[in-house]
Order: C-alpha cells, then structure tokens, then sequence
C-alpha cells in the first residue's frame, strides 16, 4: 500500500534478516512456539514426543507460522536441565525440521551458548534468549555463524529464576536501557545487526504491573528502530489481569499481542499461530500496511 | 468527410473495477476482463476523440486530465486528488481509467450528465457527441439496477430482473429505441444510476441498429453489469 498511513511510525525501522529471509518493517510475523520439554507451563509437554513436536511444526508452517522457536528448557524453576540434556533434547529435532522446512526460520530458545552453538550447527537462524544474556558468549556464537540474536530484558535475574519484589524506578528506562546495551553489545561483537531484535521479556524479572506498562509504553522500544519481540502468549500477567486460570486466556493474549502490534512490534512469539496471524492482519490492515483479503462490501 | 460514430464500448460504473479496490483478491477478474478488452476495441476503432459519458450529480464536462479520487473508496491506498480541480464522478474517473490503462492518449471528452436530466435532454446530448468531430469513439459507463436479490445494494425489487433484461436485449441485438424510452422514475426505485448515461448513448446512436459483442452480462454482487462494444456506423 501506500507510504501515507504509516510512514511516520516505521520511519527508522530497519530491514530484519533472519536465514535467508529479509522483512520490512510494515510486515509482523508470528513465531511459533514448539516446545521439546515435558513440563513447559502452557502446553505441559504436549510436544515432548519428537513425532508429536513434527507434528507441531507441520501444523504451524501450515497455519502461516514465519518462525519456529524451539526450546528444550522451560522459563519456570524447575527440575535442573544439563547442557548435553538440552541438546540432546534440541539439537536433532531442529536438524529434522531444517530438513523439512529448508526456507523456514527457526529460531531457538537457549540462553546456554555451548547449545546455541550446536543448534546453529544444526540449522538455526535465531538465538531467542529470553534471560537478557546471562551467559556472555551467546553473542560470539551468533556472529561465528551468522544468526541472530534476541536482546531481552530480565531485570538481571539469573535463568529460570521468579520475580520477588523486584522495582524499578521505570521499568521502560530499564529496558530500554538494558536491551539497547545488549544490543550495541551484540554488534560489537560481530553479530550483523540486521539480524538483531529487543524484547521487553514480559513477566521476565516483572510483575503484572511492570508487563503491563512496558506493554503500555512498547512504542518507545519501537522507536529506537530495533525490531522488537514480544513474548506474551498466555504469561501470567495476563493471568493476573484477567484473574483467568491457563486455559482461560486467548483473548488477553490477542488482546496485548493487538496492542503490541500497533504501538510497533514486529514479531510475535506465540502458541496459537491461526489467532496471531488473524490479530495482526487485522491489525496491519488498520493500519494500512495490508490490504483486506477481499473487499466488495459498497464497490459494487 | 461523414461524421461517425466508431462505436461504443459499454463498461459498469463499479468501484471494483479498480483493482486495488477489492484489497488482495481479484474478486472477478473477468469483468475487468471484458471491460478491457472493449475499450480496446474503442481504441482500435480509430476515434480522432473519445467521449466517456456517466451519469453523475449534474450534467457538465470535467477537464481531460481529471482522475478517479481512489482514497475516496479506500484512504489507505492514498492517492488522493488534489489541486483546484475537483475530483472526478465516479463513471468518468473510471471510465478515464479505462482509457489510460488501454494506452489510449488522444483527445478525450468527460462529459458527465446529470442523473435527473429528463430523456430529451440526455438524448440531445447524444446527439450533440455526433458533432465532436469526424470520428467519434464513445465510453458510456453504465450499468442495471441495484436491486437484484436480497443481498444486492439496495435490497430486492421483483421488477429489476425485468429492467435489466430489457436492457441487455436492447444493448445485445444492438436496437437502441426501448433505451430512448427508459422509465425514469422506475429507474430511480431500481437504483439504475445510468439511465441518463443510456439514453445519451441512445442519442449518439440514434436510429442505428447494430449487434452488440456482450463480453460480459450478470449481477455477480448483486447489481446487473455489463461489457459490450456497439460497433458504429456512420451517422
């Protein structure tokens, strides 16, 4: 479509390579989440079996998914998961799905660089570290094989850690500051900053309050003209906000991904990827970056 | 030299036509289709200018160079028509379109004619496109009623299948006269816009009776279009 809907908002919003891909800043894409764990809070192993989990990937490539994003540990404390069981867990499973799908970006989920080394050997194109990178070579691995990298916001907790009365004096400026510093970080090191994304790491080291107002506020991570993740299918917060028990909160999750998306994020991590696609078309047709599907309605 | 008419390609006033329009699906593909390939059979018919007629708000002629004002269907698309001069009426915005898209360049007319001018009127002026020069090529953008089902615009009226069958019949065994005759008011409670435009084509072409090339004949949406080319004689 045209420059004149939105020009001023994605002005200084930059091209995003991930694989072989490149996206503009007017397209939003989903990424889908297949977990390989047994105990991940939202599906609770439902991909754990290696067919199941193809399965999983055949059904979101299908359902118009731009990513996978493959993890082997989950966010919440737990049971301890060793690097070899992590990548015993990951490492051939993205190498059948590289085989599978040679054109889809994958992404993985790992904030351990002995794994993300591996899984970029098998075929990653994304390193999705959700811990704000708690282990410091994860940078070198994506700049020694050319993947991306996600710099998120986990106010400085270690992995797999809760949020006890964590403050911030404002939670934005903190993200902002921490995710931008990874950022020039990460390019310092080498990683092609085309291949970069920031996340404010929803529920990550916030409470409810804090991932509603990085919520509210998403358009100043937009502007600094890093492309920005958002990772809030099902997270507590929206738990909280809606008193909704696990099964009980589509709606919020379309809701804030339909809000993150206009205030300018461009991918969207995500369990239900029909919806999620679905909330952003609509949302890019507001917008004026999408055309309807198809419009008769008083054009006849 | 004879003044001519080199004939008269017939096209529906529809926004659709406008292919950025119906968003990413064509839609009907085929009816901008045919409308093409009649306007470039008007164009290759040799017209030293061609007039584009539409009914519209008043009777008038618009500058040559006047352009459909698109963001007025969809303003995400831009585009929008600025400057002094206002924006087309819709048939002739379209119809100059059609004009644009077959590479025609040469002189053209819009001439828009108001939708209550009583038949006399818009017959006159048919008559008075003859005069536009020796070869006259004609696009009237025209098309039925908007009240062919249920789901049509302007919802369903039991007389509208009859209106346009009459009219498709005239235009299609090229026998204009029933057009000269249009009920008016019927066509107004049809929600047939172009009852004036058909009329001044029924001027223009007066007394001719030719076999039309019908491309297309339908109400897809609801409202009854069709794309023919009247192939013209000399007046």
């Amino acid at each position: 479509m045209t420059d004149a809907a939105s020009s001023t908002d994605t002005a200084g919003q930059r091209v995003l390579r991930l694989g072989g891909r490149s996206f503009g800043p007017r397209q939003r894409l989903v990424m889908a989440i297949v977990n390989r764990t047994p105990d991940s809070f939202y599906d609770r192993g439902a991909t754990w079996d290696e067919s199941a989990a193809m399965e999983r990937v055949h059904a979101v490539v299908g359902e118009g998914a731009d990513i996978v994003d493959i993890g082997g540990v989950p966010a919440a404390p737990g049971a301890e998961v060793t690097i070899a069981e992590e990548i015993r867990r990951t490492v051939p499973f993205v190498a059948a799905v590289r085989a599978a799908y040679p054109e889809i970006v994958i992404s993985v989920d790992t904030w351990r660089h002995q794994t993300a080394r591996e899984l970029c050997v098998a075929g990653a194109d994304l390193i999705n570290d959700s811990w704000g990178c708690w282990d410091e070579r994860l940078p070198e691995v994506a700049a020694e094989y050319g993947a991306g990298l996600v710099c998120s916001h986990a106010g400085g907790l270690p992995p797999r850690t809760r949020p006890h009365r964590v403050e911030y004096g404002d939670v934005m400026a903190d993200v902002l500051e921490r995710t931008l510093a990874l950022a020039d970080r990460a390019v310092s090191r080498g990683v092609d900053p085309s291949r970069i994304l920031i996340d404010p790491a929803h529920d990550f080291g916030k409470n409810t309050w804090h991932s509603l107002e990085v919520t509210r506020r998403l358009g100043e991570m937009a502007e600094t003209g890093w492309p920005v993740l958002v990772s809030v299918s099902h997270k507590d917060f929206i738990g909280e906000t809606l008193n909704a028990g696990r099964e009980e909160r589509l709606a919020g999750t379309l809701a804030a991904t339909a809000v993150c998306a206009w205030l300018g994020a461009r991918v969207f991590r995500a369990h239900q990827v029909t919806q999620t696609r679905q909330v952003l078309d609509m949302v890019s047709a507001i917008r004026g970056d999408l055309a309807p599907s198809r419009a008769v309605r008083g054009l006849a | 030299m004879v003044p001519v008419i080199t004939g008269a390609a017939i096209c529906p006033p529809a926004p659709l036509l406008a292919r950025k329009l119906t968003g990413r699906d064509p839609v009907i593909p085929e009816l901008r289709e045919a409308c093409t390939a009649v306007v470039t059979r008007l164009v290759r018919s040799g017209p030293e200018v061609i007039a584009v007629v539409g009914a519209a708000r008043r009777t008038a002629i618009w500058p040559a160079d006047g352009r459909l004002d698109l963001a007025a269907f969809a303003p995400a698309l831009g585009g929008r028509v600025r400057g002094p001069a206002p924006p087309l009426p819709l048939p002739l915005g379209l119809g100059a379109r059609l004009l644009d898209e077959a590479g025609y360049r040469g002189p053209r007319l819009l001439r828009s004619v108001g939708s209550d001018e009583p038949a006399a009127a818009c017959l006159r002026l048919g008559a008075g496109l003859r005069g536009l020069g020796d070869r006259v090529g004609l696009l009237v953008m025209a098309d039925g009623s908007a009240r062919r089902g249920v789901r049509s615009p302007g919802y369903q009226d039991p007389r509208a299948a009859a209106f346009d069958a009459a009219l498709e019949r005239a235009v299609r065994g090229g026998d204009l006269e029933p057009l000269r005759a249009m009920d008016a008011d019927l066509a107004r409670e049809l929600l047939a816009a172009g009852r004036a435009a058909w009329q001044v084509l029924a001027g223009s072409m007066s007394g001719r009776v030719t076999a039309a090339e019908l491309l297309f004949s339908g109400a897809p949406f609801g409202v009854f279009y069709l794309a023919a080319w009247l192939p013209g004689h000399p007046a």
